[in-house]
């Protein structure tokens, strides 16, 4: 009845070079998240920023990352996610934007979603495959898509694999 | 609130609140600063009063749009009109601001009210002869 709530929202951060992806760990993508809402809100901003702000999970393969926030003030701070321009990670600046797909309560309704979601990527290429065995390895991950208690989203390990040798092609049709 | 009637039925006394009466709020405000002597053009202290908006609220507080109506520069008193939902911004930073180019300084806000016809009038300043 009486309980803390946050809103988790799930954005993907697109690069223009998928190598420098791999790059990323979650405390660059803290550190220019609060950058960016301490140059536009200010110190009220960064004030907000501090009290339930974290990085809850990325994966430097797919890009996704769940930023949580607390449920008051979330909207102000998402109002400054477009404004990130770069990650700095290493010494390396790597030129970046960040694309919210969804906000969710919790985060195993932003997981039931990001399972939804790459279905449909999964769907989208296969009209792209080159060949039949690249187009049964897609079909086999889309029936494995299930959400199991403790474990992130299981078919990952299959989508990486796949997305590296397409993702050229459907990032172009996607910017068309 | 009108007050229980006798018999005699007296005139109702009836009091009218307005809410958000006015877009606008206007503020007079006048800055203290440490070395007296020191003079400010209108436009320096409209640029001071950004900054200290920029420092609180970032870039989309420095955005906010207020207009400085009337400036002293003798005593330096300002008039500023500020759109209602602004008003919070506005005036806690103006609070907050403290250095003036190194020097320790304070707005002193005077009088505030939706309406500018009564900044005309302030009964702290009212001399009874």
């Amino acid at each position: 009845m009486v309980r803390v709530k946050s809103r988790y929202l799930l954005c993907e951060i697109n690069v223009t070079d998928r190598a420098r992806l791999l790059l990323l760990d979650d405390r660059a993508v803290a550190a220019a998240v609060r950058a960016a809402v301490a140059r536009m809100h200010g110190d009220y901003g960064a004030a907000l920023c501090s009290i339930r702000f974290s990085v809850k999970y990325l994966n430097a393969h797919t890009g996704i990352v769940f930023l949580r926030f607390p449920k008051r003030c979330y909207r102000l701070l998402w109002s400054a996610l477009p404004f990130i321009t770069c990650i700095e990670t290493r010494g390396q600046k790597i030129p970046c934007f960040l694309n919210c797909l969804h906000v969710g309560g919790t985060i195993r309704t932003c997981q039931k979603f990001l399972i939804r979601y790459n279905t449909q990527q999964l769907h989208r290429m296969i009209p792209k495959c080159k060949n039949e065995e690249e187009k049964q390895e897609i079909q086999k991950a889309i029936l494995n898509c299930t959400l199991t208690r403790g474990n992130k989203v299981e078919f990952e390990d299959e989508l990486e694999s796949e997305k590296d040798d397409d993702d050229d092609e459907e990032e172009e049709e996607e910017e068309e | 609130m009108s007050c229980a009637d006798t018999k005699d039925k007296p005139a109702l006394y009836q009091r009218v609140v307005l809410k958000n009466a006015s877009p606008y709020h206007y503020m007079k405000v006048c800055l203290v600063l440490e070395d007296e002597s020191t003079r400010l053009s209108a436009v320096n202290l409209k640029q001071f009063i950004i900054s200290g908006l920029d420092s609180l609220y970032g870039e989309a507080g420095a955005a906010l749009n207020f207009d400085l109506l009337k400036y002293d520069e003798d005593t330096l008193t300002a008039f500023l009109r500020v759109y209602s939902k602004g008003l919070v911004k506005l005036w806690s930073s103006l609070t907050l601001l403290s250095l003036y180019q190194k020097q320790a300084c304070a707005f002193r806000v005077l009088q505030v009210s939706p309406f500018l016809l009564a900044l005309t009038g302030n009964s702290r300043e009212l001399q009874l002869d």
